[in-house]
């Protein structure tokens, strides 16, 4: 039964759109799984990055080989499409978890039963860790098929790697728009901040690749720790993972201390 | 025995802005404790500061005895509440609501649940988004009053309740009181409350003015008399009777107002011949207004059917 607790209802709350994101990544990977090997018979993808000179560079320090399925799905779906879904799904609904039950006027009732406020927040943010799993799981299944299904090799550990450095920057992400939700009931505002956060998170990774000044501010970004270390090819780093896990347990904190300290709205 | 709310100077600023101030109230439990203010009062500030919803600028608070902050979980047990402006789960059922929230209570009792659900004609199968507003509240009231609670605080409860579930409700409260139990109900309008209650608490402009029985401010009810005697009578006879204000008598008919009981005009009158009597029975509200009123006192914002306080 979905409504024993906190925990259960807001697995109930994210089973949809959870299984619709999980659907909507989870074909598209599969959709360029699939395609892979009438994409690189149509066109170079190594001569194409070539030609595009240090402008590839964008796509990662470095990108590997994208005559593999794994460099393809790299350059196509892992620099930028699945790390910002996934984000967009954790940092919106985590913007919500406390917010939205303050401004929709659901807090009153819900706190005046024995609920405490902490474990309010940890309960949502342990659903959201799985819901995001999930997605990430999905998402590699139909990378697999559509692998087997075009008969291209795809190594399931790098695949595996890459997938779960999504979630962790999408765990940050969301921590991130959950400690501002919290410490204000402004789920606008932690969505807004949120995204413009990784906006250019993103855009000092990419381009600290081709201009140099900006490698001094690089360690701010997130999304070094994220792929800088190249996962699709070594695997996942203990230290940038580290990095990923800590700042979201930071944000994580600082959320259940500053809701527990809050009055919240009517 | 313990009381069921006890507040100490117990005051809330929203930044620079009143809420409450300096509040000291004191609420016996198996009680029926009306409290009642204009919009802005600072009712709602009071309940949600009991529920630990908000944190007061200073001041202490205790409800069944237990600090309202460090005891929260364990009053959370004991005490439920409605909230003036009702909001619950749109996309759940009413059933489900309530299963999750008995869940949340922990320890429910289904049969009187399910009791409940019948007495106020709640059909649990449907949406919360498709009830009306009066039946959005009926779920709020099933699920406040089937913990059982020690204490029941309902935020202007009777805002929008169709008559039956009123009635339904006015049961339900003094259920729970002839068990021991305690009901404490803020409304910005006295006839509403009046015959539920047993004390009223006046607020207003953050201030707590005032707290009264029922009983003794019926006590000091005004009533207006007009007795027609057939022919003329002594006003002598009615001078000095207990209570006995304003008296005049014209063409053989005697206008007063009374404080208190009309008995010894009553047998003063019977001495004559009396052909019809009227009385006008001042409202509580008109009570209060004499007390404690004034423009922008609970009358006015009664009266006027919204409040026009608005505060600074
Ligand atoms: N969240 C808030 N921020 C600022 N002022 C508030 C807030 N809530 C209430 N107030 C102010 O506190 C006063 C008391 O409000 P409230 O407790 O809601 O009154 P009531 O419930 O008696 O109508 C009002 O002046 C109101 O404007
Ligand atoms: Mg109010």
């Amino acid at each position: 039964m979905l409504l024993r607790n906190v925990f259960t209802k807001t697995i109930r709350d994210l089973r949809w759109p959870t299984f619709w994101v999980a659907l909507g990544m989870g074909a598209m990977t599969g959709y360029f799984a699939l395609l892979f090997p009438t994409y690189s018979k149509i066109m170079d993808m190594n001569a194409l990055l070539e030609k595009m000179g240090p402008m590839a560079k964008i796509f990662g320090s470095s990108i590997g080989d994208a005559s593999t399925l794994i460099g393809f799905l790299h350059f196509e779906l892992f620099s930028m499409m699945l790390p910002a879904g996934m984000i967009a799904f954790a940092a919106g609904l985590a913007s919500g978890f406390t917010a939205g039950e303050e401004s929709r006027g659901t807090i009153d009732v819900l706190l005046s039963y024995p609920v405490p406020r902490r474990r309010l927040v940890l309960e949502k943010s342990l659903a959201i860790l799985i819901a995001c799993f999930v997605i990430a799981a999905a998402t590699g299944l139909f990378a697999v098929v559509g692998a087997a299904l075009s008969a291209s090799e795809l190594p399931v550990g790098p695949l595996s790697a890459a997938l779960a450095l999504v979630v962790l920057l999408s765990l940050a992400f969301g921590a991130i728009a959950l400690a501002i939700s919290a410490a204000t009931g402004n789920r606008g505002a932690a969505i807004g901040v949120t995204v413009a956060l990784m906006i250019a998170m993103y855009l000092i990774d990419a381009l600290a690749n081709i201009v140099d000044g900006l490698n001094t501010i690089r360690p701010l970004s997130l999304f070094k720790y994220y792929a800088g270390h190249d996962p699709l090819r070594y695997g996942m780093d203990l230290g940038d993972t580290a990095v990923l896990v800590s700042v979201t347990a930071v944000f994580l904190v600082i959320a259940l201390v500053a809701f527990e300290r809050r009055d919240l709205a009517a | 025995m313990t009381a069921a709310i006890e507040t100490e100077k117990l005051t809330k600023y929203y930044g620079r802005s009143r809420g409450i101030i300096d509040i000291d109230l004191t609420v016996e439990s198996g009680q029926i404790f009306g409290f009642l203010g204009p919009n802005g009062a600072g009712k709602s500030t009071t309940i949600r500061l009991l529920l630990d919803l908000i944190r007061p600028s200073s001041g202490h608070a205790r409800v069944l005895g237990l600090d309202i902050h460090h005891d929260r979980l364990a009053i959370d047990r004991r005490v439920s509440y409605v909230p003036g402006e009702l909001s619950l789960y749109s996309e759940l059922t009413g059933g489900q609501l309530l299963t999750y929230l008995g869940n949340l209570h922990g320890s429910i009792d289904a049969i009187y649940r399910d009791k409940l659900i019948e007495r106020v004609e709640l059909d649990p199968t449907k949406r919360i988004k498709s009830l009306s507003r009066g039946n959005k509240q009926k779920v709020g009231l099933v699920a406040a009053f089937m913990i059982r609670p020690e204490l029941i605080i309902l935020d202007e409860p009777t805002a929008g309740l169709d008559p039956f579930v009123q009635l339904e409700f006015e049961h339900l409260c003094e259920e729970t009181r002839s068990e021991g139990r305690t009901v404490f109900i803020s409304s910005h309008q006295l006839p509403e409350v009046e015959h539920l209650c047993d004390r009223v608490g006046i607020i207003r402009e953050g201030r707590l003015l005032a707290v009264e029985s029922i009983a003794d401010l019926k006590q000091r009810a005004l009533r207006r008399l007009e007795i027609d005697f057939g022919g003329s009578v002594p006003a002598g006879a009615f001078v000095g009777l207990p209570g006995i204000r304003d008296m005049n008598v014209h063409d053989g008919i005697l206008n007063c107002t009374v404080m208190g009981s009309v008995d010894a005009l009553i047998k003063a009158a019977a001495r004559y011949e009396v052909r019809n009597v009227r009385s006008i029975e001042t409202s509580l509200e008109e009570i209060f207004m004499a007390y404690y009123g004034s423009g922008d006192g609970i009358a006015a914002a009664a009266g006027a059917g919204e409040a026009s306080h608005v505060a600074a």
